[in-house]
């Protein structure tokens, strides 16, 4: 059996049962096209009348929008009375797939999952073929709130009684996504309120200082926290109580006093190990080994640079300046003698431990010594000094050993201070959220103070009073550019090709392999400045394919739309959407008329020249 | 029993049974596994655990003999989602056509969206394809009659297109504008069909000094598609938009069907001057029936019952629909791991 069904066969079981129009949902571009395309071996057409209804629909369509006049897929789509639905096309094209659809003269429509929420374009059935849905480069599955959307399109009002959705599977389709997606509630709406450069301008051009935090208290954001804040609280109130119900002791804090006693204790403790894994002798050298001692080992004599125990480590090592002027690390246990002797030097931070001067004097110094020099007789310290001595150590700092509620305290200890861990983490979480926001407004208040936006008194600056006007991603980057006077007296077609660079966010490869070399230029120079606004603000995909294309458009206004579209691998509809994002770009750009009179005509140039051909179709 | 017995009789298991003793005897089987390809795991390890795996079958037929003597009582489909007999093709597909013209009357929740307006702002959370137009349009009216002028945005272009036509004929060409990122049309009408984006920045440019008349005289704002809040990109402008909207102006928030209407209902009401009324339901217009569609053409209801489950716990599905998949599953599985 086929993993899936051929579309052509769904059709026609579609058609016998008499549940057309469909939209059928698949999960790429490709796969609608293929659906498509599948039908061009078939025989079976539509009737003539239909046929007739289709194409007076669509010549009336062309006095609207010419491009669907010479549209290639104009003669399938006639035929069969099928269509694919993607943003892979142009909108003309969508609004007349739409336009057919919503007459009834289509039977089925193949579209991806992310057909425009809104645009009204029902059917009686819809076809779900999948339950995952491609999201930037993950894979993921359809929400309820989106499934939802696609069965909302199944039951025309007033044209259908009922409505079906009608599962298909798939390899892979997990239907327990679809079934919960068809019968559940939609998932909650949550805010994604982030603060953004453009929005910091305009709210200090509007609002003192001080009264931006109880703006910012006012958005969705914000009350979403507070009530999480206020169910953490509810969590801190009951572990509050839970702390206040140990017995009071006698010192204030017990909590505190024995962490930091328990703390001694342990690290007074491992001391102790410490030194089990040094024999006594061993031990007794320890004090000696200071930098410039002179120390013999069985084959060799040298100086201690430093002494140093590895993280981890038991034991305990000596970086020394052997004879012939190498460093070596030792361990101290090899060491078989301390002579009585220490060069003096200046001991660095980092290897090699000495300043280069210092190194080759203590070198001299070593090889100048006689063989015979007087040894240190070493007094190994008596052992069994066990836990009691430190105990003692201890009593003169901590109260704790002769306290009275000691034995509460040792008792309570570790789950009263899980208690007051889980505490503190909650109280700290909701003093984050309860100022999350104002602080993340300040960061990018400061850092637009430091550009030079705003005055020590947060007040917008010249600068800051054009630069609120650019109300874009990356508008941060923009303005810099044009403070930077990188766009100054460039050619429109240049300037359409930078904006469109860095709007296009999409990463869908596609190729256009010639720009000029001015643009390359501007190419990188943007680049530079991105990474250099890298900590303030994440750098935008900058694709020089892209930016080539716009320039193209806009630089040479005798190129037709298909020569554009054939000079690249890129889908009409993705042309189409980088183009439109250009204009919205260019026009903010545009609003600079009063600061920037030469840049906001160079703008006004690439805008007259990108609206041509289908660019002017649509308003 | 003898190897051939046993696994025939494993080949009797259900599906997921015969998962569960796989993963007791050598290791859970891997995600994509067939059913054939489960009996192969279970049979290699058979002679270790010939009695596990008995016993694991004694259970399954215990378990089918004491289903069979359950009677069977009928019980009415609609009423009940999880029990009965299953509905079958014929009237699942029963009753598909066009519905007979009656004059139109506005749904009880349209009237009262409307109403609500003259209260407070208003959420109305109803599933795609409702009737939402009409309670935009009903306030529209009510708005100019008061002389006060209304904006209505959506997220995209194209909608905004589709609305300005629409409200055109609607309420005459001379009464509608509208103003998008690269289109301005009669900018001073009463009625301003605009992306949310463009009426964010209005109310910036007015909060910053340069007054915008139209701000003024404002009695109404739609904000179309209002779902959009939760748009990980541009959701922002909402919210901003909401924030930052004059108080005199009242605001109708339409949106999809969302889980939380009631949160953004209790946040715009203490933000806003006046209290948020939320309008809401789950029922379509149009009764939704969901089908299942094997890959050989064949047809059934994808849940027991004609109409739709109320709640995914008592989403059952048909037997025949489970039958299919569960058939396709396996088939595609060992297929897709043999020729792998």
């Amino acid at each position: 059996m086929p993993p899936s069904i051929h579309p052509v066969h769904l059709i026609t079981v579609l058609r016998q049962k008499s549940l057309t129009p469909v939209i059928v949902f698949l999960t790429s571009r490709r796969s609608c096209d293929e659906a498509f395309q599948a039908f061009e071996s078939t025989a079976e057409t539509l009737s003539q009348a239909r046929q007739d209804v289709i194409t007076g629909v669509l010549s009336e369509l062309t006095a609207a929008y010419p491009s669907i006049q010479d549209h290639p897929l104009r003669q399938m789509v006639t035929a069969h009375g099928v269509a694919a639905h993607h943003a892979g096309h142009l909108p003309s094209w969508k609004i007349a797939i739409e336009e057919l659809m919503r007459r009834g003269c289509l039977d089925a429509v193949f579209a991806t999952t992310t057909l425009a929420a809104g645009v009204d374009f029902p059917a009686r059935t819809v076809v779900l073929t999948q339950s995952g849905v491609r999201r930037d480069q993950d894979f993921s599955d359809l929400t309820v709130a989106e499934v939802s959307q696609i069965s909302g399109r199944a039951g025309r009002r007033s044209k259908d009684s009922v409505g079906f959705a009608i599962v298909t599977p798939s390899p892979y389709m997990d239907l327990g996504v679809l079934t919960r997606g068809l019968t559940g509630r939609p998932e909650p709406v949550d805010s994604q309120f982030i603060i953004s450069y453009p929005m910091v301008l305009n709210l200090l051009k509007a609002h003192p200082v001080d009264h931006i935090q109880s703006i910012l208290a006012r958005s969705f954001a914000q009350y979403q926290m507070n009530a999480q804040a206020e169910t953490l609280q509810h969590r801190i109130d009951k572990l509050q109580a839970k702390l206040e119900s140990y017995q009071p002791r006698e010192c204030s804090d017990w909590l505190t006093q024995w962490s930091a006693y328990d703390q001694a204790t342990r690290q007074a403790t491992q001391k102790l190990q410490a030194r089990r894994h040094h024999p006594p002798e061993v031990l007794a050298r320890l004090p000696f080994l200071t930098p410039g001692r002179v120390v013999a080992f069985s084959r060799f004599r040298g100086v201690v640079l430093r002494r140093y125990r590895s993280k981890g480590q038991h034991h305990e090592m000596v970086t020394v300046l052997r004879h012939g002027g190498t460093v070596a690390e030792c361990p101290v246990a090899d060491i078989t003698g301390v002579v009585d002797r220490t060069l003096d030097f200046a001991p660095a931070p980092a290897f090699p431990w000495a300043a280069p001067e210092a190194l080759s004097w203590l070198g001299q110094e070593l090889g100048e010594m006689p063989k015979q020099l007087p040894a240190i007789t070493l007094s190994p310290p008596a052992l069994g000094e066990g836990s009691g001595e430190l105990a003692k150590s201890l009593d003169g700092i901590f109260p704790c050993p002769t306290c009275p509620c000691r034995p509460v305290c040792a008792k309570e200890f570790k789950a009263a201070n899980t208690v007051k861990q889980e505490w503190l983490h909650h109280a700290r979480t909701v003093q984050s959220l309860r100022t999350g926001l104002w602080h993340k407004f300040q960061e990018r208040a400061d850092t637009l103070h430091d550009l030079g936006y705003l005055d020590s008194a947060y007040k917008l600056t010249d600068d800051g009073e054009w630069a609120r006007l650019i109300r874009i991603d990356f508008s941060l980057l923009i303005t810099e550019m044009i403070r930077a006077h990188a766009f100054d007296g460039i050619l429109p077609g240049a300037l359409a090709g930078i904006m469109a660079c860095i709007s296009y966010e999409n990463d869908r490869p596609g190729s256009f392999p010639r720009i000029s070399p001015a643009m390359t230029a501007l190419i990188t120079a943007t680049r530079r400045m991105a990474s250099s606004l890298a900590p303030h603000d994440d750098p935008p995909l900058l694709r020089a394919d892209v930016g080539g294309l716009a320039e193209r458009w806009v630089g040479d206004t005798t190129v037709t739309w298909t020569q554009l579209c054939r000079s690249t691998s890129m889908a009409e509809g993705d042309i189409y959407r980088l183009l439109s994002r250009t204009l919205e770009y260019l026009s903010q750009v545009h609003q600079l008329r009063a600061t920037h009179p030469g840049l906001a005509s160079i703008a006004a140039e690439a805008l007259s020249r990108i609206r041509r051909g289908v660019l002017e179709e649509l308003p | 029993m003898t190897r051939d017995e046993l696994e025939r009789a494993l080949a009797e298991l259900p599906f997921r049974m015969l998962r569960r003793l796989a993963r007791t005897i050598a290791g859970p089987p891997a995600m994509r596994m067939g059913k054939r390809r489960i009996i192969h795991t279970i049979m290699a390890e058979a002679e270790t655990n010939q009695e596990r795996i008995e016993a694991a079958i004694r259970t399954h037929q215990a378990e089918q003999l004491a289903v069979a003597a359950i009677p069977v009582v009928p019980v009415d489909a609609v009423s009940d989602f999880t029990a009965g007999k299953p509905a079958d093709l014929d009237s699942f597909l029963e009753g598909i056509g066009v519905p007979e013209r009656g004059t139109f009357v506005p749904d009880d929740w349209q009237v009262e969206a409307v109403d609500a307006l003259e209260r407070g702002d208003v959420i109305v959370s109803v599933p795609t394809g409702s009737g939402k137009t009409y309670v935009a349009v009903e306030a529209t009216r009510r708005a100019m009659y008061e002389d006060r002028t209304v904006v209505y945005t959506s997220p995209l272009k194209a909608l905004s297109n589709t609305k300005f036509t629409e409200f055109s004929k609607i309420f005459g060409p001379e009464s509608v504008g509208i103003i998008t990122g690269d289109r301005r049309d009669n900018p001073n009408a009463p009625i301003l069909i605009m992306t949310t984006e463009i009426l964010r920045n209005l109310l910036y440019d007015a909060a910053g000094g340069e007054i915008d008349v139209r701000l003024d005289t404002l009695g109404l704002v739609i904000l179309d598609e209002s779902q959009f809040l939760g748009d990980p990109e541009r959701g922002v402008v909402w919210e901003e938009t909401i924030i930052f909207c004059p108080s005199q102006a009242r605001m109708l928030l339409l949106s999809a069907s969302i889980g939380n209407p009631q949160e953004l209902a209790a946040w715009l009401t203490s933000i806003r001057p006046n209290p948020c009324h939320l309008i809401r339901h789950q029922r379509r217009s149009v009764p939704l029936r969901a089908g299942y569609l094997h890959p050989n053409g064949k047809l059934t209801p994808l849940f027991r019952t004609v109409a739709m489950p109320p709640s995914p716990s008592q989403a059952v599905l048909h037997p025949e629909a489970k039958r299919l998949f569960t058939m396709y599953e396996e088939d595609t599985s060992y297929g897709s791991r043999r020729s792998g």
